[in-house]
């Protein structure tokens, strides 16, 4: 038997963690957003709710919360490291794509029937929504993977340095940052800046973020090779 | 003819400013039952660890099944090492554990697993994180049991669990070794309750081995003898003496070595008493003189004994 499907298959015996709650927050967000949306006057014309995201950050917990324990127990079986990454990430991945699928049909629902008949807007965010189908199912795609390998690497490297090096990793981040910043300000590149941000769109931003998840992963992936339970 | 199935030159850890193991070299053959032993801290974990690839060693090479364990599933596969500090993911029961154990050994007994969840007593149904010490520790247990693992480890299997379930764990892993032999490793510091089981005993102390040798040639290497102070004292005259506990009058010593039959004759004409020495003495003596020996030149035997003394009264 293959050993990463293997891996798969242990992450999903409870249900709940994988499947259930995602499940939870997807549908009870969205039935909040309809009850808010019921008690917004129509006049209003189009009601946003931000809902959308609250998967994507239990994604980030998850991200964290598979290497934290079932790193451990994975190791206590005898699985190498290879296989728990393919096979946490490829289980991921396959749930990615599943719920960025929901959200495409979802908004398509949406727009369809003028906001649920209530004026909504959840999935069909204006900016994405006017792009293709499968712009928009590579847009939520690569996001959830992003959030999912942000938090899957901060618990790598805190698995593998402890509190210092999650320290040290967040502090040069913001250096990174806040020296982007300085830089661009001194410079008095902002008008370019923003020249450049009105540009961009679902498909390029998610081009720049695929190339992130990338980077994630294979630095998870690095840091998991030498990282003990 | 037995075969080697692990083996270690050599082997160094070192974390920050504790050389837990320090140039451990050993063999470990298939289809055998070994004790390691050792006290708190002795490098026992670090051992196991660094043979299951779970951790790493500083320097030194290790062989397991003829090849580097280290993400080798060719080599991991065979392998089972629930450590006594086990984590389960946070929404697991033992239902699930079992299952995902389940996944990743082709041997494994879900009815044996089944079995021993009713014996031990475990609710299968309870989140592992609200098990008791003793029903985590069995959580372990079974795994390692169940698993058929062709090199399992045990570590400190016992902790929390009671006199009960301790005995069954002894009885289940002996007869299950029976039906279905394989290399097993059973770390403990509880020496006489698994002194039975064991077929090979290496000591571990500060991370280098301080005894590997068939438990039956160690049982051997020793004798107890006690009497009257004046008598015993006579008969020992000349003979290497490990321990010394005296009650009054009476004396009882730890010779090493063993007696000719017409020394026991001997012994037993004076009305001396001979006893075999527990594998527990054995290895506290073992390991109190190689941290004496470690922490510089040896006082004389004169001067140690009251020492000696101290220990053996205070058990």
């Amino acid at each position: 038997m293959n050993r990463a499907l293997g891996v798969a298959k242990m992450q999903l015996i409870n249900k709940w963690t994988f499947l259930g709650i995602p499940a939870v927050i997807i549908t009870g967000s969205f039935l909040l957003s309809m009850v808010i949306w019921a008690l917004i006057p129509d006049s209003v014309g189009v009601k946003y709710s931000g809902a959308g995201q609250a998967v994507m950050w239990y994604f980030f917990g998850l991200g964290i919360q598979s290497l934290t324990l079932s790193f451990p127990f994975s190791q206590g079986l005898s699985i190498s490291r290879r296989n728990f990454f393919l096979g946490t990430v490829g289980l991921f991945t396959v749930l990615a794509a599943g719920i960025a699928a929901l959200y495409v049909v979802l908004g398509l629902i949406e727009s369809a029937t003028n906001g649920w008949n209530l004026q909504g807007r959840m999935f069909a965010i204006s900016w994405v929504a006017d792009q293709p189908w499968f712009i928009q199912w590579f847009f939520y795609f690569v996001m959830m993977m992003f959030l999912f390998l942000l938090g899957f690497w901060f618990a790598t490297v805190y698995k593998r340095w402890q509190a210092t090096g999650t320290l040290v990793m967040s502090l040069s981040l913001a250096v990174l940052l806040v020296g982007a910043i300085a830089l661009i300000t001194l410079q008095g590149w902002w008008p370019a800046v923003g020249a450049w941000a009105i540009t961009l769109t679902p498909a390029s931003i998610g081009v720049l973020a695929l190339a992130l998840v990338l980077m994630l992963g294979v630095g998870a992936y690095l840091t998991l090779r030498r990282a003990t339970p | 003819m037995s075969t080697s199935i692990v083996q270690v030159m050599d082997l160094r850890r070192r974390y920050r400013d504790v050389q837990a193991l320090d140039g451990v070299s050993l063999s470990l053959e298939r289809d055998k039952i070994y004790g390691l032993l050792g006290r708190n801290g002795a490098g026992k974990t670090t051992l196991m660890s660094i043979l299951t690839a779970q951790g790493f060693a500083s320097s030194g090479s290790v062989s397991v099944f003829g090849e580097h364990p280290y993400e080798n599933e060719k080599v991991l596969s065979r392998i089972c090492f629930i450590r006594e500090s086990q984590k389960y993911p946070d929404d697991f029961k033992p239902v699930h554990a079992f299952k995902a154990a389940a996944l990743f050994y082709k041997n494994w007994d879900n009815a044996l697993a089944l079995q021993l969840a009713k014996e031990f007593q475990l609710p299968m149904k309870r989140r592992i994180k609200k098990l008791s010490r003793g029903q985590l520790s069995a959580v372990g247990v079974i795994i390692g049991l169940a698993s058929r693992a062709e090199l399992t480890f045990f570590d400190e299997p016992y902790l929390g669990l009671d006199a009960v379930a301790r005995q069954l764990f002894y009885d289940r892993l002996l007869a299950d070794y029976t039906e279905f032999p394989r290399t097993i490793v059973l770390s403990s510091h509880l020496i006489d309750e698994v002194a039975n089981l064991l077929e090979h005993v290496i000591i571990i102390d500060k991370g280098r081995i301080i005894l590997d040798d068939d438990a039956e040639n160690i049982r051997g290497s020793a004798i107890n003898i006690a009497g009257t102070s004046a008598r015993v004292e006579s008969f020992a005259a000349g003979r290497s003496v490990l321990h010394r506990e005296s009650i009054g009058a009476l004396l009882s010593l730890t010779l090493e070595g063993s007696l000719t039959a017409a020394e026991r004759r001997e012994a037993q004409e004076l009305g001396l008493e001979l006893g075999p020495v527990s594998l527990q003495q054995l290895v506290i003596r073992k390991t109190l003189d190689a941290e004496a020996a470690l922490d510089g030149p040896s006082p004389d035997p004169v001067e140690a004994n009251p020492k000696i003394t101290r220990t053996g009264a205070s058990r």
